[in-house]
């Protein structure tokens, strides 16, 4: 963890117009949350559907990709990575670094507003609010380091990461069951279905599947990253 | 012909093609590079492989039609089943379009040969278009050939082959301004493609929350408006409102009457103007 780096990443990521980005989703989240409290259409089955389809399924893969590829493929595809890689700071602790930045953001604009939205529908009924809240918590942080990853293995991160989140994980994730074992929404869906018993709300993956998949990937994601910037070449682009 | 630098080297006295060829040339040269033509073989695999996953509804499509006798997927229903990956299409092409000249500030350059700002816009808003158009109407031709060639019981369904190539296009002129305005705030690629589906999936995650919200609690006039607000679904409701197709939204029917026709419209002249002023913006930097 290195202070000034982490600084620097949250500028970037929070300055001028780019924080937008990540404040649309979360805000669409409680607004949809306010507008069926309004219609009183607040019951457990439709808080469990509005979390699971938008909170888990849209907004934090996307979320994810933004925070995750945001903190080092913008610097990557500027050139300006090269000024952070030569100074006296070891690479995996630059990865490590905005790993961090990207997992805290994901906290606050993810995990956050998802609590706030099960809050306004059902309270803290069954557990619903703090399990989603938790499930994407732990869930952001795993997609925080398979897309930090991604953007320093490849330059059109942004890309695959929308087409793995997109496709596989709601297209394919819809239509086979097995495809939902390797989805990280599915392992986070698993949190919170252990935290939460509302009975409208069962989990695909199970537990004992879920948490050692969710710790070998983001451990895993994250120490391959600091490797891979270890020996990183720059290349021109296309 | 006014050009802002002359030093005095030796004059170009050959044929000058003119204004015209040279936006053509920009949008041609745009065209290519959303597919990633002239580029390395890297850059050529989200376009194609997305064009490939299109084609895969066509082919099954053709090959139910051939073994069961029956339809798969209506054509006008063709573009609001598929959205998803249009609007990956969109998304992950779009900033191409317009990142790098934004990025390198090349724009000055063109500017100062006799390309204006609107020739420019207009070029780049072709190229898209028509690179969505493509993507659109390459499958749904291949479905129409398919279904001539296997000749099913009945005629063919010409008309509405012929409505789905005609709505294809304005979805596609629809998408295209909304993607390249929102990817020209951003010289940064990644950015681009993330504001891009941000946008998109908003409007479709959404939709049917609100829809189904309205539905529920007995307001099924006022839920009906909620398809509007996602392109797809929006172009589809023209598309029920000129032709007469069946509409295509998961559930419930569209407003009846022009309005979805004329917030088309509006929605279009939004977009433009928005790139309008954006590049009124980028030129003067």
């Amino acid at each position: 963890m290195n202070t000034v780096v982490a600084g620097i990443t949250y500028r970037a990521l929070l300055g001028r117009r780019r924080i937008i980005l990540l404040l649309l989703l979360p805000l669409a989240l409680i607004g949809l949350a306010v507008l069926l409290r309004l219609f009183s259409a607040d019951d457990q089955s439709t808080t469990v559907l509005l979390m699971k389809n938008f909170a888990i399924g849209t907004m934090l893969p996307l979320l994810g990709l933004i925070a995750g590829t945001g903190v080092i493929a913008p610097e990557i595809d500027d050139g300006t990575i090269i000024h952070l890689m030569s100074k006296p700071i070891s690479r995996p602790v630059i990865a490590q670094t905005k790993f961090l930045v990207a997992a805290s953001l994901l906290a606050v604009f993810a995990a956050v507003p998802t609590y706030v939205a099960a809050w306004i529908l059902v309270g803290n009924e069954d557990g619903i609010a703090p399990g989603f809240a938790l499930g994407s918590l732990v869930a952001g942080i795993a997609y925080a380091a398979v897309f930090l990853l991604l953007g320093v293995v490849t330059r059109h991160a942004v890309t695959i990461g929308i087409i793995y989140a997109l496709v596989w994980e709601s297209l394919v994730g819809n239509l086979l069951a097995g495809a939902r074992t390797w989805s990280i929404q599915h392992w986070g869906q698993a949190i919170a279905a252990q935290i939460s018993d509302s009975p409208f709300f069962q989990a695909d993956v199970s537990l004992s599947f879920a948490i050692p998949a969710l710790i070998i990937v983001t451990v895993g994601a994250v120490l391959w990253a600091g490797q891979r910037l270890r020996a990183f070449s720059l290349t021109g682009d296309e | 012909m006014s050009e802002i630098y002359d030093i005095g080297y030796r004059h170009y006295d050959g044929p000058r093609l003119g204004r015209g060829h040279s936006t053509r040339a920009l949008a041609v040269h745009s065209l290519r590079g959303v597919f990633g033509l002239g580029r390395p073989a890297r850059s050529k695999i989200v376009p194609f492989a997305l064009v490939g996953i299109m084609f895969i509804p066509s082919i099954v499509s053709i090959a139910i039609m051939a073994l069961a006798q029956q339809r798969g997927i209506p054509y006008s229903g063709f573009a609001v089943v598929m959205q998803a990956v249009v609007a990956i299409f969109l998304a992950a092409q779009a900033p191409a379009v317009v990142a790098p000249d934004l990025r390198y500030r090349v724009l000055p350059l063109y500017l100062s040969r006799p390309v204006s700002i609107a020739e420019y816009v207009g070029a780049k808003v072709t190229a898209m278009t028509v690179a969505v158009f493509a993507l659109i109407a390459g499958p749904l031709t291949l479905a129409y050939v398919g279904e001539l060639v296997v000749d099913m019981p009945g005629p063919p369904a010409t008309g509405e082959y012929l409505g789905a190539m005609l709505m294809a296009l304005v979805l596609s002129l629809l998408l295209s301004a909304f993607g390249l305005a929102l990817a020209s705030f951003t010289p940064r690629r990644g950015l681009g493609v993330a504001s891009v589906i941000t946008v998109y999936l908003l409007s479709s995650a959404s939709v049917p929350v609100i829809y189904a919200t309205f539905a529920e609690t007995g307001n099924v006039e006022t839920a009906k408006w909620a398809w509007l607000a996602n392109p797809f679904w929006l172009v589809d409701s023209v598309q029920h409102w000129l032709f007469g197709t069946p509409p295509h939204s998961i559930e419930g029917d569209y407003p009846s009457g022009p309005v979805s026709a004329l917030l088309l419209v509006v929605l279009l002249a939004v977009a433009m103007l928005a790139l309008a002023l954006r590049y009124r913006k980028a030129a003067a930097r």
